[in-house]
């Protein structure tokens, strides 16, 4: 730690190496967000309540909201701007506009990086999914469509 | 191939993170903005001491009443002007630092001395004070046709009831934020509101501004519902005030407490009905007499009771609307504001009504259908309710239902359960841009919001298919008072509103465009006539010949630098009609008559709201409408603390919505209407799956254990509980 309480830090951020200075007190949402400008990640709650803030940390999904950034040293972080592009879609990502799974957007990100660490789960069916993504809140309404392009990824 | 439907315009960039909500706007120097609670529920701000705040590392500078004084005095001004504390909770400082840390720990630091005042924290500590509002919505509060009460005490059947409705927040993901920056005496403003242009003029008038010195931008929403609109823009300009005297761009983003306080909410209800039949289950009369919550320092109230005016057909018929001032936040439109609540109430008593008379809901609805409206006496534009009960209920399986209490599946009672929803329609004056480029590209550009509703997709379907332009060449503008001045997006109004203008424009292009074709010798349509000529397929052609050219050909020849058309449209001078979209909800659900859960198994419902833009997006509208309407129904519920007047459990742990695993199976039936007197034959789609759902739920519940429940949401308690003495029926025979 530094004489002015900052840490120093070694991510693999999008499978790219970083190294960044926090201070001890921030979290990784607002180190990714504010700080780095993956502003991909959202900020819902900031209680880790509502799933807006889901990252993957080593392919695992965790809210980065309750993650203090400096605990993440080391770690290798996935957040939205690292999944697909425009031209590039993840399959997920394509399952979600043709299935129109999203209306506001906003806890979209989210809901996808959610999505993608719980088809590496292999859940079974539709009930599953279900219960697997009940940490992602979406206030529009856009669940039975989430579910239906995770389906179809996952082959269900 | 079909081309398959077409999907939302901006989901790509919804997809991978690229659409930019307002506080994540980049501002090079950005000071972030924390506000400072009133240390209690009511009273008045003696001094707030800066001092120690002052010296926290980071400080930048704090705003209260005294540097508020420069801005003009108005309803929106008021809670930043006048040091009254109006409710817990309530702002009376902000804090402006060099990080969010910084911000937090000043905004800590900020000593605030005030006079306490007792509090009403609740409706019901002040019953004697209620009143009737002028209006109820945009409805007067009250209403007569005929004699409810003689009908009453003539009927051959009264149901008699108390509804309650709880408190509800609109909670949309994103937060309320604002990112602002002056440049002299000019301003821009990144912020998430449903109105830009209503933001502009509150700015330009609390500021003191031409309105064309003050820009308001609002390019991506993550959610309204109704609570992005004027109750945030005290704290809005607060920030803003911040921002002129630092020099620096300055961001407020709302944490998800204030969204309890600061943002709006649906009020509390307390429903007194008194239905009246005959022996055939015809309405005879309605008496429906609403209290609600409204604060001490604004005032609103929903038309909760407009159903019983509007939805079926009954000679005599009395609503009134009271109000309750208290100590708590203000309440605002809320997701079906009025129906939600209202149809809870009404449908919920015809249910009874029916089991009492030994007829089935759906006839019963049936026989009540109102032809005309009767509250105007005008005819509606259009009004397919009855196709709506016949397509819900085939889909649903209604008439091979199990009998009441019948039907089980392992520790769950089943039941089934229907209610109506209605919306009224209205219109807002809009215009739209619509600009041609040589390539045969399209840029629509409308200052209206897209907050989840679809708005850019319908916005450039619309375009598109009058210009026979893919959609994959469409470029939509939204949320920008550059831009030309389109609808707040409120009250399922924004395609229907926006529709004649882009019509306009684009009927104006297609002119232009045909006289080119045919006086352009190297054009194959050359000599054709103008009116001939149609728009599809990215081709301009004949309908009469066989001939045609691509559009891109003809813009490449005579019109190298594009073309580009406004339209507007004004409110219709004379209503001849009354406007309303119907639809008719069925439900299942499982009860646990053993633990008292109550889950939504299958929701089919059929919905009539003119010519359906898009059938995926009205869709989804309608499947979230429908799961708003099951959180009111079984969630959601804002509790204040009658000690302190704060909201217990201000957060998403305690206050319960809907999640992925409350999901029950959808199935939803667009049923066709025309409406010949509505701008495009559209209706709007938002508002209309959010009410009705809620009584259908409890109707269900009824079927499945015999339980009436009258007060939302519906817990556990509710259906252990004792059951309500108040139970049965008064019949005269």
């Amino acid at each position: 730690m530094s004489d002015d309480g900052r840490i120093a830090l070694s991510l693999t951020l999008n499978g790219r190496a970083l190294d960044v200075e926090t201070p001890a007190c921030a979290t990784l949402l607002d180190l990714l967000r504010d700080r780095l400008g993956l502003t991909g990640v959202k900020k819902g709650c900031d209680m880790g309540a509502c799933g807006a803030c889901t990252v993957l940390m080593g392919g695992r999904r965790i809210k980065s909201c309750l993650a203090l950034a400096a605990a993440c040293d080391g770690g290798a972080i996935t957040t939205i701007e690292g999944i697909g592009t425009l031209d590039d879609l993840h399959p997920l990502q394509a399952a979600f506009i043709r299935h129109d799974a999203l209306q506001c957007g906003y806890c979209t990100p989210g809901q996808i990086l959610s999505g993608i660490a719980l088809l590496a789960e292999t859940p079974k069916d539709l009930a599953a999914i279900r219960e697997g993504m009940s940490g992602n809140l979406c206030r529009c309404g856009a669940y039975p469509n989430i579910v239906a392009a995770i389906a179809e990824v996952a082959g269900l | 191939m079909s081309p398959g439907p077409v999907t939302r315009w901006e989901a790509g960039l919804k997809v991978t993170g690229q659409a930019v909500f307002a506080a994540e706007t980049p501002a090079p120097g950005l000071l972030y903005a924390v506000l400072v609670e009133a240390p209690v529920g009511c009273g008045t701000v003696l001094a707030v001491d800066a001092a120690q705040a002052r010296r926290t590392p980071g400080f930048a500078d704090l705003i209260s009443y005294p540097e508020a004084q420069g801005l003009k005095p108005s309803s929106v001004t008021a809670l930043i002007r006048e040091p009254t504390i109006h409710f817990a909770g309530q702002p009376v400082a902000l804090v402006v630092a060099e990080n969010l840390a910084a911000a937090q720990a000043a905004a800590r630091a900020v000593r605030v001395e005030a006079e306490a005042r007792p509090a009403i924290a609740a409706l019901g500590q002040a019953l004697d004070q209620a009143y009737t509002p002028a209006t109820a919505g945009r409805n007067p509060a009250e209403s007569r046709r005929g004699d409810a009460a003689r009908a009453l005490a003539e009927a051959h059947l009264v149901v008699r009831r108390r509804y309650e409705t709880a408190v509800n927040n609109h909670h949309p993901m994103e937060p309320h934020a604002v990112v602002c920056c002056w440049e002299g005496d000019r301003v821009t403003v990144h912020t998430s509101t449903q109105a830009v242009f209503g933001a502009r003029a509150a700015i330009a008038h609390a500021f003191g501004l031409p309105a064309e010195d003050a820009r308001v931008v609002s390019r991506f929403l993550g959610g309204g519902f109704g609570c992005k609109g004027q109750l945030w823009w005290p704290w809005m300009m607060q920030a803003m005030l911040a921002a002129r005297r630092t020099g620096r761009p300055v961001r407020l983003e709302l944490t998800r407490a204030q969204l309890f306080t600061l943002a709006g909410r649906r009020s509390e209800t307390v429903q007194e009905l008194a239905v009246g039949l005959d022996a055939d289950g015809r309405l005879t009369a309605i008496d429906h007499q609403v209290l609600a919550q409204t604060s001490t320092h604004g005032e609103y109230a929903d038309t909760t009771a407009g159903v019983s005016r509007w939805l079926y057909a009954c000679p005599n018929v009395t609503t009134r609307h009271r109000l309750v001032r208290t100590n708590e936040p203000q309440p605002i439109p809320m997701r079906a504001p009025g129906t939600a609540p209202g149809t809870f109430a009404l449908e919920s008593a015809l249910d009874e009504a029916a089991a009492a008379l030994g007829i089935d809901p759906v006839d019963l609805r049936v026989r009540n259908h109102g032809d005309h409206d009767q509250e105007a006496g005008r005819p509606w534009s259009s009004k397919r309710l009855l196709e709506c009960y016949r397509v819900g209920a085939e889909r649903f399986g209604w008439a091979h239902r199990p009998a009441a209490g019948a039907a089980g599946d392992g520790r769950w009672r089943l039941g089934s359960g229907m209610a109506s929803t209605f919306y009224a329609q209205h219109l807002q004056p809009s215009r739209a841009r619509v600009r041609l480029a040589a390539d045969a590209s399209l840029v629509v550009q409308c200052g209206t919001q897209d907050m989840g509703n679809g708005a850019y997709t319908a916005l450039g379907q619309m375009a598109a298919e009058a210009l026979g332009v893919p959609m994959s060449r469409v470029t939509v503008e939204l949320g920008d008072t550059l831009l030309p001045q389109g609808p707040i997006s409120a009250g399922s109004q924004v395609t229907v509103s926006i529709s004649p203008a882009v019509a306009m424009a684009t009927a104006e292009l297609r002119a232009i465009l045909a006289q080119l074709a045919v006086a352009d010798q190297a054009s194959p349509l050359a000599g054709q006539r103008p009116e001939d000529l149609d728009f599809a397929d990215g081709l301009v052609r004949s309908r009469t010949g066989n001939v045609a050219e691509p559009l891109a050909d003809l813009l490449a020849r005579q019109a190298p630098a594009g073309l580009e058309a406004e339209g507007s449209a004004d409110l219709p001078q004379v209503q001849t009609h009354s406007f309303m979209s119907h639809g008719a909800v069925f439900v299942e659900v499982g009860v646990d008559p053993d633990l008292g859960e109550v889950r939504v198994r299958r929701v089919c419902a059929a919905f009539a709201a003119g010519r359906i833009v898009n059938p995926l997006l009205a869709t989804s509208q309608y499947v979230g409408g429908l799961i708003g309407g099951i959180g009111m129904a079984l969630h959601e519920r804002t509790v204040t603390d009658l000690a302190s007047g704060r909201i217990l459990g201000d957060n998403f742990a305690d206050y319960l919505i809907p999640v992925h695993a409350d999901m029950p199976t959808f199935d939803i039936a667009l049923v066709h209407e025309d409406d010949t007197h509505l701008p495009g034959g559209i209706k709007g789609v938002g508002m209309l799956g959010t009410a009705g759902v809620q009584a259908a739920i409890a109707n269900a519940i009824f079927d499945a254990v015999g339980r009436r429940v009258r007060r939302l949401p519906i817990r556990i308690e509710d259906i252990l509980g004792h059951p309500d003495p108040r139970d049965g029926f008064e019949t005269l025979t």
